[in-house]
C-alpha cells in the first residue's frame, strides 16, 4: 500500500503488549495490533447497538437520534435492553474502545521509538468520559445518571444537569476548568500563529515583492519578548499546551464529578464559606 | 522503569541573557534589563524581558489601565466606598450597561451605563492599539502577521458582543457587563432568553473549534515533547529540513488514525481551529435577537430537537385557561 | 528569601481550607430523585443528613384537644370576636390555645392580649392576627390550586415565631455611594440565592405584577417581545428565590431546553404559577395594608413590611411539612371564611385604640387602588 516516501525503514517488527507477531502488522496507513483488533470489535459493536437503538427509536434524523440511559429506579443493575440496557452496553464498548485505542496508541510509541505521551493524554479524555458516565454514576447509586448518546438530546443533559444546581457557572471547579479551555485556545493560536509566522515570513523589508527568508527560533523569541516581555521557548510551549489542555480535561471532570456526589445544593451557595468568613460578617 | 519524560528542565543551563534580534531603526530601543527565573526555567526559558514599548504599546497600556481603574472605582463605589465590602463581594461587583431605553446614544447619564461605555470605549481602543503593536511588532522583524490575524479573530468577538451586536439591536442594554460573576450571569441570561444557545448552530459550532483547539494542543505538545529526544521541538529547522522527529511524530498519527499532518501542516489545523472558535461563535452571537430569536424555536423548525415521550400529558399552561 | 511567599502561603492554606470545612460539602449516598423521562437530565440530588434534619424540623403539632362544635357561639358569649364569631366556645378556646402555640409559645396569650381585657385591640399584634385569620381562610378557600386540601394554618408560616423566619423586604443593601447606581444588581443578594442577579426582584413579582415570561414564542423576532437579558436575569432571580425556598432546583417545574414550554414542564410548575400570584395577592391585599400597625421595629431597613415569599411556608421543603395536614381539627375556623371586612388601618393608635373594627368596610387593602401594568397574569 502507499506509504510515505520515508516510511518504509519504520515499518519495523517489535513494540507490542500483547501478542507478539500476531497481529503487528499494518491495514493500509492503519497499524493494527492485539489492540487495533479489540478496538475494532468494540467499536463495530457499539455502532451497530446504536444503529440498533436507533431503530428502536422514532427517528433516523441523525440531529434527533438519542439513546438514552436507564431510569434511576434501575440503580446499578443491568436493565432491559429497551429501557436504557442498550446505553449501557454501548457505554462497555465505547470504553473498551477508547481503552484500547490509547494501549494501541502505546504500541506505536513503542514501535517507533518515542514517548508515551500521546497516550498518556488521551488517557485524560478517556478520564472525562469515564467520570461522566461510570464514576459519577457510581457514586449517585445508578447509571441512569450518565449522558445520553445523541447529538442535540445530548446537549439537552448538559443543560439540565447544569440548572440542578441553579447556576453552574458558579462552581469553582468549572471556572478554573473554562478559563483552561481558553487559554488553551490562546496559547494554540498564538503558537501557531508564531510557527507559520516564521516559516512565512510574507513580503521581505527590503521591498520589491521578494519573498523574506525563513526566521530561526531566535526570532521567535524576540517577538515575544518585544510583545510581553517573556518567550517560553520552543520546549517550553509544547510543554504549556500539553499541561493547559490536560488540566482543562482534568478539571472539567472533577467539577462534574463534585456535583451531586459531593455537593448538591446550588453553586452559588458554594460561595457562602467566602461570604460569611468571621473577619467580615 | 525510570525515563525521563521531558515535563521538567532538571538540569538547568544559564548563560548569557539574549538581547534578541536587531530592530530597524526608527524602532526604539527595548527597555528592562533580563531577568533569569529558575522558576520559569523548569518549564521554558529562564529569561524574562527586554520588553519592547514604543508609542502603540504605551498608549496601549495607558488606556487599558484607564478602563481597569474606571471599572474598579465604580465596583468601589458600588458598595458605597466601602473596602471591606469591596474586597468580600468583589466577584459580585459590576459595571452594568445602559438600560434599553438610552438607545445607542452616546452618552448617557454616567451612573446609569455612561461609565460602562467610557470603559468599554477605552478598553476597545487598548485592545485595537495593542493590535496594531503585535501587527507591527511582527512587520519589524520581518516575520508573517499570522498571530495578529488570530489575535483579530478574538477582537471581532469581543467587538460584536460590546458594540456591533448592540448596534443591530438599537441598544446598548444587552452588552456584557463588567464584573466576575456579573458576565456570567449575563452568559446564562443571554441563552435564556434566546431559547437555549445549544441549538445556534455557531454555538456548535463555536464549542466544536474549541475542544477541538484543546483536544489539537494536547496532541501537538504531547507529540512534540514525545519526539523531543530526536530534537523535535525545534520545530522551524524540522519544517526546512525534515528530520526523524517530524518523521516519527507524522508516522505516529498516521498508524493512529489513517493520515498525518506535516511539521508546518499541523501549525495550520492549530492556527484555523483556534481562530475558527471566536469567529464562529461572533457570528452566532451577532445572529441571535437580530435573526433569530429563540434557537429552541428555530432548532424545531430545522429538524434538530430530538422527540422526547410527554410523561406529563396533562400540564398546560394555567394562563391561556 | 522574600518575605511574602510565607504570607500568601499561609493565606492560601487558610483559604483552602475555609472552602473545605466552611463549604458545606456532602458525601455519598446521596438522595437522587428522578424528574424528567430518563437522560434528560432532570434529577434532583438531596444531602441525605439534611433530609433526615428537615423531616424532624418539620413535625407538625398535635391540636391540644378535638373541639367540640355544640354549643352557644364565641360572637354571643366573647366581646369584639369580629371574624371568627360563628365557632362554637370550645372550638374558640382550642384554637386560641392552637395559636398560642404556633405563634408565641413562650409569651402566651400576653403577646396578643391585654390579660387585664383579653377584648381590648390595643396590642397591635392582635390587630395583625385578626387579619392573618382571615388571610389563612382565604389562602384555603380561594387557593385550592397551590395548597389543595392540605391547607394551611397559622403554623406553617410561624412555626412557633411571631415573626416567621423566612419573610423578605425591600432590600437596597449595600448601598451604592451617592450618586452611582448598581441598576439593583451586582452584589451577593440574600433574596437572588446569593448570585449577583437583581437583588429586588421579588418586589417586582411578589409584590408587583410585572411580566414574569421572556421568551420570544417564534423563532425569529416579531419585534412584540420588549423582554431582553436584564429582564431575564430578573425572572431568574425570582427563580433562583423559589428554588431555594423549597430546596428544589429548576429542573423540578422545568425541562431546560425550552423553559417557557408548558408541554415539557412537570406538573409542579403549574402549582407554582399559583403560588406566586396567591403570594402576590396576600402581599398587595393583606400585609402591605398593616403597615400602619406595624411598629418600625417590624419593617425593614427601607421601611417596608414583612412581606411573605415563598421560603415563609415552604421552609426549604418542596411542600410545606412534608403534606400533612392541620385543617381537620380547624375546619370551621381555618377552612371557611368568616367576614372579609377590612377596617381603616390609618387610624390605629397602638396602647390606646381598643376596637380596631371595619367601620367603613372594603374588600381589599388599604392601599388606594393599583394602575395595573400588564394585562397577561403570570
Amino acid at each position: 500500500m502507499a506509504l510515505l516516501s520515508f516510511e518504509r525503514k519504520y515499518r519495523v517488527r517489535g513494540g507490542t503488549l500483547i501478542g507478539g507477531d500476531l497481529f503487528d502488522f499494518w491495514v493500509g496507513p492503519f497499524y493494527v495490533g492485539f489492540f487495533g483488533v479489540t478496538t475494532a470489535f468494540f467499536a463495530s459493536l457499539g455502532t451497530a447497538l446504536i444503529i440498533y437503538g436507533a431503530a428502536l427509536g422514532p427517528t433516523w434524523n441523525i440531529w434527533q437520534i438519542s439513546i438514552a440511559p436507564p431510569d434511576l429506579s434501575y440503580g446499578l443493575a443491568l436493565a432491559p435492553l429497551k429501557e436504557g440496557g442498550l446505553w449501557q452496553i454501548i457505554t462497555v464498548c465505547a470504553l473498551g474502545a477508547f481503552c484500547s485505542w490509547a494501549l494501541r496508541e502505546v504500541e506505536i510509541c513503542r514501535k517507533l521509538g518515542i514517548g508515551y505521551h500521546v497516550p498518556f493524554a488521551f488517557s485524560f479524555a478517556i478520564f472525562a468520559y469515564a467520570t461522566l458516565v461510570v464514576i459519577r454514576p457510581l457514586l449517585l447509586g445508578a447509571w441512569g445518571h450518565g449522558f445520553p448518546y445523541g447529538i442535540f438530546s445530548h446537549l439537552d443533559w448538559v443543560s439540565n444537569v447544569g440548572y440542578q444546581y441553579l447556576h453552574f457557572h458558579y462552581n469553582p471547579a468549572h471556572m478554573i476548568a473554562v478559563s483552561f479551555f481558553f487559554t488553551t485556545c490562546l496559547a494554540l493560536a498564538l503558537h501557531g500563529g508564531l510557527i507559520l509566522s516564521a516559516a512565512n515570513p510574507g513580503e521581505s523589508q527590503e521591498g520589491g515583492g521578494k519573498q523574506a527568508e525563513v526566521k530561526t527560533p531566535e526570532y521567535e523569541d524576540t517577538f515575544f519578548r518585544d510583545i510581553i516581555g517573556y518567550s517560553i521557548g520552543t520546549l517550553g510551549i509544547h510543554r504549556l499546551g500539553l499541561i493547559l489542555a490536560l488540566n482543562a480535561g482534568f478539571w472539567s471532570a472533577v467539577c462534574i464529578v463534585i456535583s451531586g456526589p459531593f455537593w448538591n445544593q446550588g453553586w452559588p451557595q458554594w460561595w457562602n464559606w467566602w461570604l460569611d468568613l468571621p473577619i467580615w460578617s | 522503569m525510570s525515563q525521563y519524560q521531558n515535563i521538567l528542565t532538571i538540569v538547568q543551563i544559564s548563560g548569557p541573557a539574549e538581547d534578541g534580534m536587531p530592530l530597524p531603526r526608527g524602532d526604539s530601543e527595548r527597555r528592562g534589563t533580563p531577568k533569569m527565573s529558575r522558576l520559569l526555567g523548569w518549564i521554558g526559558n529562564a529569561q524574562l524581558g527586554p520588553i519592547y514599548l514604543g508609542y502603540l504599546g504605551s498608549l496601549s497600556l495607558l488606556f487599558g489601565f484607564i478602563a481597569f481603574e474606571i471599572i474598579g472605582l465604580n465596583m468601589l463605589a458600588s458598595v458605597g466606598w466601602d473596602p471591606v465590602q469591596f474586597v468580600r463581594q468583589l466577584f459580585w461587583l459590576g459595571l452594568e450597561p445602559p438600560p434599553a431605553h438610552y438607545g445607542i446614544k452616546v452618552l448617557p447619564p454616567l451612573n446609569d451605563g455612561g461609565w460602562w461605555l467610557i470603559a468599554g470605549f477605552f478598553l476597545t481602543a487598548s485592545v485595537l492599539l495593542w493590535w496594531l503593536r503585535v501587527y507591527r511588532r511582527a512587520r519589524q522583524l520581518e516575520l508573517g502577521t499570522h498571530v495578529a490575524w488570530a489575535f483579530a479573530s478574538a477582537i471581532w468577538l469581543f467587538l460584536v458582543l460590546g458594540f456591533i451586536r448592540p448596534l443591530l439591536m438599537g441598544n446598548f442594554s444587552e452588552a456584557v457587563p463588567f464584573g466576575i460573576f456579573p458576565h456570567l450571569d449575563w452568559t446564562a441570561a443571554f441563552s435564556i432568553r434566546y431559547g437555549n444557545l445549544y441549538y445556534n448552530p455557531f454555538h456548535c459550532l463555536s464549542i466544536v473549534f474549541l475542544y477541538g483547539s484543546v483536544l489539537l494542543f494536547a496532541m501537538h505538545g504531547a507529540t512534540i515533547l514525545a519526539v523531543g529526544k530526536y530534537g523535535g521541538e525545534r520545530e522551524l529547522e524540522q519544517i526546512t529540513d525534515r528530520g526523524t522527529a517530524s518523521e516519527r511524530a507524522a508516522l505516529f498519527w498516521r498508524w493512529t488514525m489513517g493520515f498525518n499532518a506535516t511539521m508546518e501542516s499541523v501549525h495550520r489545523w492549530a492556527w484555523w481551529f483556534a481562530i475558527l472558535t471566536p469567529l464562529t461563535g461572533g457570528i452566532g452571537i451577532l445572529l441571535t435577537g437580530t435573526v433569530v430569536d429563540n434557537w429552541y424555536l428555530w432548532g424545531i423548525e430545522h429538524g434538530l430537537v430530538s422527540p422526547l415521550p410527554d410523561i406529563y400529558p396533562d400540564v398546560v399552561d394555567p394562563a391561556a385557561q | 528569601m522574600q518575605l511574602w511567599i510565607p504570607f500568601a502561603a499561609s493565606a492560601g492554606a487558610l483559604l483552602a481550607v475555609a472552602s473545605f470545612v466552611g463549604a458545606g460539602w456532602d458525601a455519598p449516598p446521596v438522595e437522587s430523585t428522578q424528574i424528567g423521562y430518563r437522560g434528560t437530565g432532570m434529577y434532583l440530588e438531596q444531602d441525605v443528613e439534611k433530609l433526615e434534619a428537615l423531616k424532624v424540623a418539620n413535625v407538625v403539632p398535635e391540636a391540644p384537644w378535638e373541639a367540640d362544635p355544640e354549643g352557644d357561639r364565641a360572637g354571643d358569649l366573647y366581646e369584639n370576636v369580629q371574624v371568627l364569631g360563628d365557632l362554637s366556645d370550645d372550638q374558640f378556646n382550642q384554637f386560641m390555645a392552637s395559636i398560642t402555640e404556633w405563634i408565641a409559645p413562650e409569651q402566651g396569650c400576653e403577646y396578643c392580649h391585654d390579660l387585664e381585657n383579653l377584648a381590648s385591640d390595643q396590642i397591635y399584634q392582635k390587630v395583625v392576627a385578626r387579619r392573618m385569620i382571615q388571610m389563612n381562610q382565604a389562602i384555603n378557600v380561594d387557593w385550592g390550586d397551590h395548597v389543595g386540601a392540605t391547607g394551611v394554618t397559622c403554623y406553617t408560616c410561624h412555626r412557633g415565631h411571631g415573626i416567621p423566619l423566612d419573610y423578605w423586604v425591600d432590600d437596597q443593601e449595600p448601598k451604592p455611594a451617592s450618586n452611582m447606581s448598581r441598576a439593583g444588581q451586582n452584589v451577593a443578594g440574600t433574596y437572588s440565592g446569593n448570585t449577583s442577579l437583581p437583588q429586588n426582584a421579588l418586589m417586582d413579582y411578589l409584590l408587583g405584577d410585572e411580566p414574569i415570561r421572556v421568551h420570544s414564542l417564534s423563532a425569529l423576532p416579531t419585534g412584540t417581545n420588549p423582554a431582553g437579558v436584564k429582564e431575564t436575569e430578573k425572572t431568574w432571580s425570582l427563580m433562583m428565590y423559589m428554588s431555594e425556598s423549597l430546596g428544589v432546583n429548576c429542573v423540578t417545574c422545568h425541562n431546560s431546553r425550552a423553559f417557557n414550554d408548558w408541554d415539557q414542564s412537570p406538573p409542579q410548575r403549574v402549582t407554582a404559577w399559583h403560588g406566586i400570584n396567591m403570594t402576590r395577592a396576600l402581599n398587595t391585599d393583606y400585609l402591605t395594608g398593616l403597615a400602619p400597625v406595624f411598629p418600625a421595629h417590624r419593617k425593614g431597613p427601607e421601611g417596608d413590611v414583612f412581606k411573605v415569599g415563598c421560603a415563609t411556608c415552604h421552609n426549604g421543603v418542596q411542600k410545606p411539612l412534608y403534606g400533612v395536614s392541620m385543617l381537620q381539627a380547624y375546619v370551621d375556623a381555618l377552612d371557611k371564611k368568616g367576614p372579609t371586612d377590612v377596617p381603616d388601618y390609618s387610624t390605629y393608635v397602638p396602647g390606646e385604640t381598643q376596637v380596631m373594627g371595619a367601620q367603613a368596610p372594603t374588600t381589599s387593602s388599604a392601599l388606594p387602588p393599583r394602575t395595573t401594568v400588564a394585562d397577561a397574569k403570570d
